[in-house]
């Protein structure tokens, strides 16, 4: 037909011509990155890798796991659609190949006729360790040229964006320093269950310009519960600001692509919250930059970020706030839901018996119930089969899987394929993995976590104990759980159901503000210094200083925080990282004091890790290094941190070597005076680093010496007994020097 | 509007827009989305969306012969109503442009055919002979020239005494697929000889293409017509009620005012979150400038002014065959309140809005919107500890409706039937269930 050669030359240039006469690409085609791997994984055990071989393969990826029997991803790329959006990149992490096949068998495919997106294409890349390595490497490509939405995989929502990305270019075109608008949902003040537990995002946003002035995120966990405002922010940049807790964050951002230049510029951000968004708003003065936040009141945005979130949203579909994408509207096009009285849907082919008992849930197709079941608030997947007088109550039932005659089921997980016998009890917050078959009459009297596999996918053998003779499966038990910090608030995100009975949280009052303002630094003035300064310092949460000295403080904090982290990565190049110093060392006008002030105390605090009971976070065993090995793995580990330490760290004569020695005693002496000492250990990391330092010809004797005559090196008590600990190593060094050449004893004096 | 056209998010606008520049399968493919997503949603929107895609169809799709055209015209309607079920409108569009195919393969066939073909003998002597004519058309693609082509648009008068009379007369509109073998198979009208005439089949195209234009023309030309009527139904000094306007109702109601002078009291749902304050603020700003008083009513406290009410007025979003109105949610209760003090209740419709379709579970009818309509997401313990429903539409029950207002005049309740006998081909009526069994 005549229609053929003009089809296919319109398609190649974007298939829906959104804005009739524009001319320009870049204006007009809506892109959108869309992150299907978020690196975080809250999912387990229904995430577990299993090898290739196996035959009953599992869905490793989160965005591939349905929701309201419609696979995440699927809600993500309605959205798109529903907002013009034309160009898609997918990124999906290590699982490329499983969310591709999906993908290519949808009608989202790049083949298939339905797909609304003239591109949509898969990016890999290779050895990313988090989202921030994922758009560096998106910066690198130039993928994208204009405004693009950044969302993740796993997110639903049915906001139409027009508004806010016209207040957005509205804004970009006033001044190129607009780079990004978040779109955010308003969640009310009060307890809300679509509200991310745990981890509560605290944006503080100009009334009137919609400016977000800074991000924080609060947990129950934390020691300190308030939030530091930089003055500034009063000062200089709002007069008019509020402080809001409430807010839904689906993190559904608009972009330009300077963003992901400013992602490159800082190489160590990983999460765009907690770390660019923190990061960029923290710098504002530095990087010049404005974000702002659109907060919508009406519509729905959420991420189904974990099984919380997972649990909340599929309710909010079963009370239709996420309309359109509700099952009976059939958004896949296979589906056949139809809406039913009792707010039932129920998909054709599906069969219930009539005096089943059947409640605000959704029931797939191919599905049987049983008579004298009764299925309330439950969303129930195809082609599975409800026995008889089985109660079902909030709880998700994937596809293929079998509940036995008078089983009780109540706000659990069970996965694809699951058998349960008859007369068994599943209490609340179970999750039960693909393929798990559980015998008649096994009541569990707590949550059972179980999977037929380990963690790292291997088969297990069936805990016959727990789960009865046909048991084929053992509770599951994440490795990562341990690992995670006391304080790390994600552990609060691993279950279904969000409880902190079991925590014992601590209950600091408001009034520690002034207190506790340095608490970031480990500096030493001792007035700063708060009694958990060695853990918080690990946590970007905590607070940052507000007083005068606001840009020494963070450029010590930001500094040591960037090497330490350079240094925990063990292997890897230190040349970034010592990047990175610099330009923090530029941007904020530090002395060499301070510079040597801020590398000592890194690498006194690797070296103290190394010795302390954490080492066990690197896989090793309980009690930590020996001193030496330890000063030995913190200073010599990394490639060219030595030389680091050499040109930056000391760099220079005898009085810069003496000063850093200094600075290293310092640092340790908090560790010291604290009583942390891990047995002696941490006082005899001093001469083990001295040595190192010297085996290194970092430093020579003349300043190992200089420093032991220095009057400083005995200010204090901690100080003092510090410098104790090197005696033996002085002594030896003299009687070297003795022996090699008799005309440094003069040195000693000096 | 220069905020809609900058926008991304589609509508209506960009899909029809967007029609020329891809696939066929495309644009239905886009078109279901959009459907599925309420991006297009509104009996008028989605008539006119329908008939768009249904002149793609019929201009761009491949097909040989008359069956083939209607098989993909039907295919591509199912799908659409699939998409929207609630919507009956689009089934409606889907069964005129289906009836408009037969007739004008008729019509054309009609020169060449055996002019035989209508003295036949029928198989049964029940069927009235008018609508034997149109039995045959369904049967053999062929009927005798002998009867003007009815293009639904004019209301041609020997279809109107055509309603469904007899049992056999349902079943007979299966589909030829049964394996019936029909007398006329074998005659000199049959298929073959139509294949493979391109000038015919090109004929048959334009054709069938000008009658979806008029089909088009006559949608947009509704809001007019039933206007027209206005002065007729609206007399000095009235107290006229109005429901949730529609643009045909504010259309209807702005006439009247023209020539006469009456009160209007506009009932409005509950305020919804957020919106602007006063409701239809641009229709009462017209109605005030033509000298009319307009006083707006909460649905709530309705039963007070009904008995000073002389007359109701409804838009319709769509009517079924029993003369039950689908209208917005609320529509019920105002003509339950009408009909306990006499008050007459209007309804206005465009006639692509009339349905043959009449269902018996009615409350498959009503659509259920997004929950937050009336509610706030952001009131946590009303959206945790409460179940919301927003229905957006309700089903008036026929009794309670006096008049009917097409684009053709007005009508009474018995009347409808004809109406829809001469839009509607019988063996249409369930085009989206019949042929849902075939693959």
């Amino acid at each position: 037909m005549s229609h053929k050669g003009k089809n296919s030359a319109s398609s190649a240039k974007g298939k829906k011509p959104s804005k009739a006469g524009a001319e320009s690409k870049g204006e007009d085609v809506l892109q959108a990155v869309v992150l299907a791997d978020s690196f975080q994984d809250r999912y387990k055990p229904f995430t577990v890798e299993t090898p290739r071989d196996r035959k009953l393969t599992l869905v490793v990826l989160q965005c591939l796991l349905p929701l309201a029997n419609t696979p995440l991803i699927e809600y993500t790329l309605e959205f798109l659609a529903m907002n013009g959006v034309q160009e898609v990149y997918i990124y999906c992490g290590a699982h490329t190949d499983q969310v591709e096949d999906y993908i290519g068998r949808s009608r989202w495919a790049a083949s298939s006729k339905s797909c609304p997106f003239s591109v949509l294409q898969f990016v890999r890349v290779a050895d990313a360790r988090s989202v921030g390595d994922v758009l560096r490497d998106m910066d690198k490509r130039s993928l994208v040229d204009g405004d693009f939405l950044l969302v993740h995989g796993d997110m639903v929502s049915n906001l139409i964006l027009d508004s806010a990305l016209a207040a957005h270019r509205k804004r970009r075109e006033a001044s190129a320093a607009n780079i990004m608008t978040m779109i955010l949902h308003s969640g009310g003040t009060e307890e809300h269950r679509t509200k991310t537990k745990g981890i509560t995002p605290v944006f503080v946003v100009d009334t009137k310009t919609q400016r977000c002035l800074h991000y924080d995120e609060m947990n129950p966990l934390q020691s300190d519960h308030y939030l530091s405002l930089d003055p500034a922010i009063a000062d200089e940049l709002s007069t008019e600001f509020e402080v809001r807790a409430d807010l839904i964050d689906a993190q559904i951002d608009i972009c330009t692509p300077e963003v992901l230049a400013l992602w490159s510029e800082s190489f160590d951000y990983e999460l765009p919250r907690r770390n660019f968004l923190h990061g960029v708003l923290k710098d504002w003065e530095l990087n010049g930059k404005m974000i702002y936040a659109e907060i919508f009141e009406d519509g729905y945005a959420a991420r189904a970020s974990n099984l919380q979130m997972y649990d909340a949203i599929s309710r909010d579909i079963l009370g239709r706030w996420t309309f359109p994408f509700i099952p009976e509207n059939n958004i896949l096009p296979k589906q056949a839901y139809k809406k039913h009285s009792n707010n039932v849907v129920i998909e054709t082919g599906a069969s219930h018996a009539h005096d089943a008992k059947l409640q605000n849930s959704v029931i797939g197709t191919d599905t049987d119930i049983g008579s004298g079941s009764k299925v309330i608030n439950s969303i129930i997947g195809t082609g599975c089969t409800i026995g008889a007088n089985v109660t079902l109550e909030n709880s998700y039932i994937w596809d293929g899987t079998t509940i036995g005659d008078g089983t009780a089921v109540s706000q659990s997980v069970l996965a694809g394929n699951v058998v349960v016998g008859k007369d068994c009890t599943i209490p609340a917050g179970s999750l039960i993995s693909y393929g798990v078959r559980i015998s008649d009459g096994i009541a569990f009297s707590a949550a059972a976590v179980l999977s037929t596999v380990t963690s790292t996918g291997k088969p297990v053998t069936g805990a016959t104990a727990l789960l009865g003779p046909d048991g084929n499966a053992a509770p599951f038990f994440d490795p990562e759980d341990d690992e995670l910090d006391d304080e790390d608030p994600s552990r609060l995100q691993k279950s279904l159901i969000y409880s902190l009975a079991h925590l014992n949280l601590s209950s600091s009052s408001i009034s520690t503000l002034a207190s506790d303002a340095g608490s970031d630094s480990d500096d030493d003035d001792g007035n700063l210094l708060s009694a958990d300064a060695a853990h918080s310092s690990r946590s970007r949460l905590s607070s940052f200083a507000s007083d005068d000295s606001a840009g020494k403080m963070s450029f010590h904090a930001d500094a040591v925080h960037g090497l330490l982290d350079a240094l925990r990565a063990d292997s890897g190049d230190f040349d970034s990282a010592k990047l990175e110093f610099m330009g923090l060392r530029l941007a904020n006008n530090a002395s060499d004091a301070m510079m040597r002030k801020a590398v000592a105390t890194a690498f006194v605090r690797r070296a103290v890790e190394l010795v302390g009971p954490e080492q066990q976070q690197q896989g090793g065993g309980g009690t930590g290094l020996d001193p030496s090995k330890a000063a030995e793995r913190a200073l010599t580990a990394c490639r060219g941190a030595p030389k680091f330490v050499n040109e930056v760290g000391v760099g220079g004569g005898e009085a810069a070597q003496v000063d850093f020695i200094l600075a290293l005693q310092r640092a340790l002496s908090h560790y010291y005076a604290k009583g942390q000492d891990q047995g002696g250990k941490t006082a005899t990391l001093l001469p083990a680093m001295l040595q190192q330092l010297y085996a290194l010809d970092i430093l020579e004797e003349e300043g190992i010496l200089g420093w032991w005559a220095d009057a400083r090196a005995v200010e204090g008590e901690a100080m003092a007994g510090l410098k104790e600990k090197c005696r033996v190593l002085v002594e030896w060094l003299e009687s070297a020097e003795e022996e090699d050449d008799d005309d440094d004893d003069d040195d000693d004096s000096d | 509007m220069p905020s809609v056209s900058s926008g991304h998010a589609l509508d209506l606008e960009k899909f029809l827009k967007s029609l020329k520049g891809q696939p066929l399968e495309a644009s239905i493919n886009s078109l279901i989305s959009l459907l599925k997503r309420r991006q297009i949603k509104g009996s008028e929107p989605c008539a006119v969306a329908t008939a768009h895609i249904l002149l793609q169809v019929v201009a761009r799709s491949k097909w040989h012969d008359v069956d083939s055209l209607l098989a993909n015209v039907s295919r591509t309607g199912r799908k659409l109503v699939g998409a929207q079920p609630n919507e009956l409108v689009i089934g409606n569009i889907v069964r005129r442009v289906l009836g408009l195919i037969r007739d004008e393969a008729s019509e054309d066939r009609g020169d060449t055919a055996d002019e035989s073909a209508s003295d036949a003998p029928t198989p049964t002597d029940i069927v009235p002979p008018a609508s034997s004519q149109q039995w045959t058309t369904r049967r053999l693609d062929s009927a005798s020239s002998a009867a003007p082509a009815a293009r639904p648009p004019i209301v041609s008068s020997y279809s109107s005494i055509n309603p469904p009379k007899s049992l056999f007369h349902l079943l007979s509109t299966s589909p030829p697929a049964d394996g019936d073998v029909s007398p006329f198979r074998n005659s000199g009208a049959s298929t073959p000889t139509w294949r493979g005439n391109s000038s015919q089949i090109h004929a048959l195209r334009s054709e069938v293409i000008d009658g979806i234009e008029e089909i088009k023309d006559e949608i947009s030309q509704v809001d007019d017509q039933i206007a027209a009527s206005a002065e007729v139904q609206i007399h000095p000094g009235d107290l006229v009620l109005v429901h949730q306007p529609s643009t045909t109702v504010e259309r209807f109601i702005l006439r009247a005012a023209q020539k006469r002078k009456f009160t209007v009291l506009i009932a409005v749902a509950p305020p919804r979150r957020h919106s602007a304050e006063s409701q239809h603020a641009t229709f009462r700003k017209k109605l005030s400038a033509a000298g009319i008083t307009v006083v707006n009513v909460m649905n709530g406290g309705l039963m007070a002014y009904m008995s000073r009410v002389n007359k109701v007025i409804i838009g319709a979003r769509a009517i079924v065959a029993t003369g039950g109105v689908v209208a917005d949610a609320g529509a019920a209760a105002i003509t339950r309140a009408a009909k306990e003090q006499g008050t007459a209740v209007v309804v206005l419709s465009g006639v692509y809005k009339l349905s043959p379709e009449s269902p018996f579970d009615e409350s498959s009818l009503i659509e259920w919107g997004d929950s937050s309509t009336f509610v706030s997401f952001a009131d946590g313990p009303l959206v945790c500890g409460a179940e919301i429903r927003t229905a957006l539409t309700e089903l008036i029950q026929p009794e309670l409706v006096d008049t009917y207002i097409t684009n053709l005049g007005t009508h009474s309740r018995d009347h409808l039937s004809s109406l829809i006998s001469d839009h509607y081909k019988r063996e249409d009526a369930d085009f989206h269930i019949w042929e849902e069994a075939e693959p």
